[in-house]
């Protein structure tokens, strides 16, 4: 795949059937409620961060996010990365490195002085991802407590 | 990005808080319940909103390249004028939809989209707050014989059928209307600002950023709304219908199509630096993105009546349908939602009152469309005053009375009859009869520039 073909741009309401598609492809779950609901809030809070790669028409990689403060005690406007996805056959055509950097630029004009997410160790890759993009580990520690 | 914010002069100022009063009395309910509905979200302040940061060179036309406007005196009084006409037009739209929307709000029968629904028409007031900060920041009086006071009071002075372009001189019929308006006409608006952005007016582009994030949310405000009604239908509700929407599409598309102006227009538009787009070549675009729209209303539709299908299965199942019209699955082609045809049902642009029907076929007879028509709109909508007005020009055109172009030109014409202040909730402009004998071939929104 030509990567001059991937066209990245602001989230739209037109790419919720694209997204929930896209999510079953991953994670082989049809869940449209679920991103209607998601989409709604993120083009309700911040459309212009929230990003999506388009090629042939489609949605092929999305990235979604929004600057807040006070979460976790962190008072700083802070760019939060909060879902990813790219399509596997795009996979390797830098579809989520060009993704990250509209959604930093987009973080930075509102700005936010830091970008975070969380990752799930045992998705190999993804923490390798947000390395080679400039991210570092931080000493904030993710708990759970299961019911 | 950053942002300035701007207050209008208290009299302006309270005239609008007067007017929501009126015409969005949930307002402070909305404010109110704030945190409850949209928790952590800023807060709403009515006010103008000015990006900073902005290009600063003329982004298209015969002046590409050279510093934009910052006033409007500077501009060709042809040039002006096109603009005010288009900001007058734009205020006329924000604020018609909220008394649009009003009117049905209530039958909502769920309360998350209702809000969504309620917290967009604070936005449009806002954008109309936006338009009416331009009108006020500016001195026009080279194109305009009308002083500050009398442009505001006429733009708080519209209500449904007196308001410049079509799609907001109709009334809502029920909720299913609210969401189709977002989803359609408000997709139009996207289009017009996104196309606005570049405007070679400074304070005309600068203020289109901030509305632009907000109508990203009236579109899925829309268009999520639609979807579960999909699904709704899919499952056999007998609470909506994919034919109620159906219908609703076949009401509002042709408006939609008919903002974007006369298809053969808009070129002075492009020429002055105020769009980047002719009238067709967004036409077209707008039409591209409904189709998906659809498109994927009919996938969400298969996919809830037929859970057991793969995706590739259901993209197959809804590629019959559409390509044999039959019947497959237990789905026939009429349970889906179709694109109206760009001729259908049409009142201004190209195909105006021409008999065109709703795939595209050609009628005839009169009767014989009339008939058609009756079939494809909604019950609610045919007893109203749009279409009885629609159905008499129409048999004008067709019986050589008038012609197709006379009859497109007949709008709402404003009278005033008196009194000053822009406060005041009385109606002191009333619509009357006629046309106003002008050609929007020029303006890509219909709207003639010499409309003041």
């Amino acid at each position: 795949m030509n990567q001059a073909e991937v066209r990245i741009r602001a989230l739209e309401d037109t790419d919720i059937g694209d997204i929930t598609a896209l999510d079953e492809k991953l994670g082989g779950k049809y869940r449209p409620e679920v991103w209607e609901r998601r989409l709604g809030y993120y083009m309700r809070r911040d459309p212009d961060s929230s990003s999506v790669a388009e090629a042939d028409g489609r949605v092929v990689g999305f990235m979604l996010g929004e600057v807040r403060s006070g979460e976790f005690g962190l008072e700083e406007p802070t760019g939060w990365i909060e879902v990813l996805g790219v399509d596997p056959d795009y996979r390797g055509s830098a579809v989520g490195r060009r993704l990250a950097e509209r959604v930093l630029e987009s973080f930075r004009a509102r700005g936010a002085t830091h970008v975070r997410t969380l990752v799930d160790e045992e998705m190999a890759g993804i923490g390798d991802f947000f390395v080679a993009l400039g991210f570092e580990p931080a000493p904030m520690r993710p708990f759970v407590k299961r019911f | 990005m950053s942002t300035r914010q701007v207050e209008l002069p208290k009299k302006y100022h309270q005239a609008i808080v007067k007017w929501s009063e009126r015409f969005l009395p949930d307002y402070d309910f909305l404010i109110e319940n704030w945190d409850r509905f949209f928790p952590r979200d800023p807060e709403f302040r009515l006010c103008a909103y000015r990006e900073l940061g902005m290009c600063t060179k003329i982004e298209c036309g015969d002046m590409e390249g050279k510093p934009k406007f910052d006033e409007a005196g500077k501009m060709h009084p042809k040039q002006a004028g096109h603009l005010l006409g288009a900001i007058r037009a734009q205020a006329s739209t924000e604020f018609g939809s909220i008394q649009q929307h009003q009117l049905t709000l209530a039958r909502a029968q769920d309360e998350e989209e209702q809000v969504w629904i309620l917290r967009m028409m604070a936005e449009e007031l806002r954008h109309g707050y936006q338009m009416i900060h331009l009108m006020l920041e500016d001195d026009w009086s080279a194109v305009s014989d009308h002083s500050e006071d009398d442009m505001v009071e006429q733009i708080l002075s519209m209500r449904t059928g007196s308001h410049i372009l079509g799609a907001f001189n109709i009334d809502f019929d029920s909720f299913v209307d609210n969401v189709t308006f977002c989803a359609l006409i408000d997709r139009v608006g996207k289009f017009q600002l996104a196309m606005q952005k570049v405007s070679s007016y400074q304070p005309m582009a600068e203020s289109m950023p901030q509305m632009l994030r907000e109508e990203a949310f009236h579109l899925a405000a829309g268009v999520v709304p639609l979807r579960r009604y999909m699904e709704k239908a899919a499952q056999g509700s007998f609470c909506v219908s994919t034919s109620d929407i159906q219908k609703a599409f076949n009401k509002w598309f042709p408006r939609g199509l008919e903002m974007f102006g006369d298809e053969r227009g808009g070129g002075t538009n492009v020429r002055f630096g105020l769009k980047p787009m002719k009238n067709a070549e967004a036409q077209q675009a707008y039409i591209e993105e409904v189709e998906k729209v659809v498109r994927d209303l009919n996938v969400r539709f298969v996919r809830a009546r037929l859970p057991e299908l793969s995706p590739a299965e259901a993209q197959g199942v809804l590629e019959q349908l559409l390509t044999d019209h039959g019947a497959v699955r237990g789905i026939s082609h009429e349970d889906l939602v179709h694109m109206p045809d760009s001729g259908f049902f049409r009142r201004r642009g190209v195909p105006a009152f021409e008999l065109i029907g709703w795939d595209g076929e050609s009628f005839a007879e009169l009767d014989d469309y009339l008939a058609h028509l009756s079939r494809h709109l909604p019950d609610a909508y045919r007893a109203g005053r749009d279409f009885s007005q629609y159905v008499e020009a129409l048999t004008r055109v067709h019986s050589g009375e008038t012609t197709a172009a006379e009859a497109s030109q007949e709008m709402p014409v404003l009278t005033r009859v008196g009194g000053v202040c822009p406060c005041s909730k009385s109606v002191r402009w009333v619509a009357g009869n006629g046309s106003n004998g002008a050609d929007d071939r020029g303006s890509a929104d219909g709207v003639p520039a010499s409309t003041l």
